[in-house]
């Protein structure tokens, strides 16, 4: 724990510090074999001396400033002791927590899922105990119809500074004018690949699907995930990320079904198999890259020059939270830029907040597999709601997986 | 609950007798465990199967068949899970025959060390087990030994993977009650067998194989049930690309969000899997009853 509060980050160690405490949550999707795991943060929390408040300074050094707590929430009866937030593995600065806990009283439980999905599948029966929940954008939209989510109060979240946002994360079309959710670190769907053994200089996704099943068969992987991989075949062959048009969804059928038998793998573990060489090509989600990038001077990431998948994982407040201001205690909090730095510079992924940003180590904010340039990031789109609940896009998911 | 069964108990015919009520006092927390972890999710299971998938995902009730009526766009999944689940019995059935029968008959002094081998590894996770035989065979295991006798092939991510995963886990269950009714075997039956000529091929034919008949019908179901279950081992050793029926109700209750068609799919399921045991009993008693000496036990 006390190397991260040297000043200077330099990028591999960096990595290794993705690499050791950043288990994949695709990793831990396919772990977990699908079923939810409850992890409690304190197993890997510093030992007591070691306080947020004086690691702080080092780990945002850019923005000088000199303590986590921008507005300390008082401590008192009105919080209660305990909160529950259904979040993604590694995904929390376990200081940034603690220091939390310390000041405000109440005790963060952690519950871990591998998938917006499973988050969805336990909020959704009800009585879930869950206060806070970190979906993905393309769920957010059926959340807010169903109420499993409730309508943020802004006047609870006295640090919160909408004019430091970054507008392209902001306001989006799942859920305008943020009624509902805020931006805890968003990231890409691109492609990951052993420049060692890939001689292309892969730009596309065209390019990609085209090589995937004849000059790199048997050594690539797509993710078990309809909106990724789908998604990104029907930005190779020219259409919307979001496409439910049954002509276009028969053409990438056909493509798919045609390319499974030459993959190496559908699977969201991408890491393991590109690690060691069974496979070089690969989608990828921005957390992938950085970790395998870093530790292999020979592995590349790339947003697809042809588009592709932006995503966003939010903050929001299950509509049954049994403890609501808690909830917004915690959310105030850890969106504060000094400690939203604190765990952005633990996850990796980047952050929607520009003053949280240039807090950043310049390692993490110039690395261009986490920050990518605003060209590449202009052609990107959100997957939306319609997507994620088409039953086209299931049915299809479902066939091409069950192909021969 | 108590109310109700005691008048019962009173008329009953309980070997108790007079203390019948007691006795059957004592059957509640039994019935208690059957109505709510057995019948209730059942009920559960058919009801939402009959509703309709809610515009967002999840159930909305409803009284239709519609669910069943697309059943058949997982056949494909049914067939795969049908055809590897029978693989991997008869394949268990193989290696773990010979294992139970050196056990009970040959393994003298070394039954408990062989014994504690096979009943062990039980004791760590499945999921453990089963990602050892990713490193096993990845290109980095068994295909780089093989790589320099100048064989390559790839083994992780193919239906044999998946295959071998089955038989590896499910051995224990295939090879223990076989081993228990051979070691159970009146040897004098093996003596007069021998004693009235018979070659030590028919004496395993006649007396052996059909005395052991229980313990590899219990084996069989042991293991093809379980696998017919199976999530796990198509994800990790297949990669994705053998896809079961595990797989398909995993991806329509999470990724598809359609609860009554993943119900549906859950309870056609549970209705075979009770078909194939009712019939597979019924063979069974057939093979090991009547007209045979020896019979069962």
């Amino acid at each position: 724990m006390t190397e991260r509060r040297d000043t200077g980050l330099d990028p591999h160690e960096v990595t290794r510090l993705a690499i050791e405490r950043r288990l994949s949550r695709r990793q831990f999707l396919a772990a977990t074999g699908a079923t939810m795991a409850t992890a409690a943060l304190a197993a890997c929390a510093p030992p007591a001396s070691s306080t947020a408040a004086s690691q702080a300074p080092a780990a945002s050094s850019g923005g000088g400033a000199s303590a986590p707590a921008a507005s300390a929430p008082a401590a008192s009866a009105a919080l209660g002791d305990t909160m529950t937030l259904a979040t993604w593995p590694n995904y929390h600065n376990p200081d940034v927590i603690k220091a939390f806990e310390q000041q405000s009283g109440v005790k963060v439980n952690l519950t871990v899922f591998g998938s917006t999905e499973e988050m969805e599948a336990k909020i959704r029966a009800g009585n879930s105990g869950i206060d806070v929940v970190v979906p993905s954008n393309y769920a957010v939209e059926g959340w807010v119809a169903d109420k499993l989510i409730q309508a943020i109060d802004y006047a609870r979240l006295p640090g919160f500074k909408r004019e430091d946002w970054n507008a392209r994360f902001m306001d989006q079309a799942f859920d305008k004018g943020n009624t509902h959710t805020l931006p805890k670190n968003w990231g890409t769907t691109g492609i990951a690949y052993r420049s060692n053994k890939v001689t292309d200089d892969i730009k596309s996704w065209k390019q990609f699907f085209e090589i995937a099943g004849t000059k790199y068969a048997g050594k690539t992987v797509i993710v078990d995930h309809q909106i990724s991989s789908i998604g990104s075949a029907a930005v190779g062959m020219g259409y919307s990320l979001n496409t439910i048009d049954p002509t276009e969804m028969a053409a990438i059928e056909k493509m798919l079904s045609a390319l499974k038998p030459k993959l190496y793998a559908i699977s969201s573990d991408v890491q393991p198999p590109l690690r060691n060489e069974d496979s070089w090509l690969t989608i990828a989600w921005t957390g992938d890259g950085v970790q395998v990038a870093r530790d292999n001077a020979d592995a590349r990431y790339v947003v697809a020059e042809d588009g592709g998948e932006l995503w966003i994982d939010s903050y929001s407040i299950a509509n049954d939270a049994p403890h609501v201001a808690a909830a917004y205690a915690f959310l105030d909090y850890i969106l504060t830029p000094t400690n939203a730095a604190l765990e952005t510079t633990f996850c990796l992924f980047p952050h929607a907040n520009d003053k949280v940003t240039a807090l950043l180590d310049p390692a993490i904010r110039d690395n261009a597999i986490i920050y990518p340039s605003p060209e590449r990031l202009a052609k990107l789109e959100y997957a939306v709601n319609a997507t994620y609940n088409s039953p086209l896009r299931a049915e299809t998911w479902a066939r091409i997986k069950a192909s021969a | 609950m108590v109310a109700a069964s005691t008048p019962v108990a009173a008329k009953g015919r309980s070997p108790a007798g007079p203390r019948g009520a007691p006795v059957r006092l004592l059957l509640i927390p039994a019935a208690l465990w059957y109505l709510v972890f057995l019948i209730a999710p059942l009920v559960v299971l058919a009801i939402i199967s009959l509703g309709e998938r809610a515009t967002n995902g999840g159930y909305e009730p409803a009284l239709t068949l519609d669910q069943y009526a697309s059943l058949a766009t997982r056949f494909t999944p049914f067939t795969n899970t049908i055809v590897l689940a029978f693989g991997g019995t008869v394949m268990c059935l193989l290696a773990g025959y010979p294992l139970a029968y050196v056990l009970a008959t040959r393994a003298g002094s070394w039954k408990t060390v062989l014994m504690a081998l096979i009943v062990i590894p039980l004791w760590t996770s499945f999921l453990i087990r089963t990602y050892a035989w990713m490193f096993i065979l990845g290109s980095n295991g068994v295909p780089r030994l093989l790589e320099s006798v100048g064989i390559d092939v790839q083994l992780l991510n193919t239906p044999f993977a998946v295959l071998l995963g089955i038989v590896y886990n499910y051995l224990p269950l295939m090879a223990l009650p076989i081993y228990v009714s051979l070691e159970r075997l009146d040897r004098s039956f093996l003596e007069a067998s021998r004693d009235l000529g018979a070659g030590q091929v028919a004496t395993f034919r006649q007396i052996t194989l059909p005395l052991s008949a229980p313990g590899v019908i219990s084996g069989c179901l042991l293991v093809f049930l379980p696998v017919m279950g199976e999530y796990l081992i198509p994800v990790l050793l297949g990669g994705g690309k053998t896809y079961f029926l595990g797989n398909a109700l995993a991806d329509l209750f999470l990724q598809s969000r359609n609860w009554p068609f993943g119900s549906a799919l859950a309870t056609a399921f549970v209705l075979f899997v009770l078909v194939v045991v009712g019939l597979y009993t019924w063979l069974a008693r057939r093979l090991t009853a009547p007209g045979r000496e020896g019979g069962v036990l």
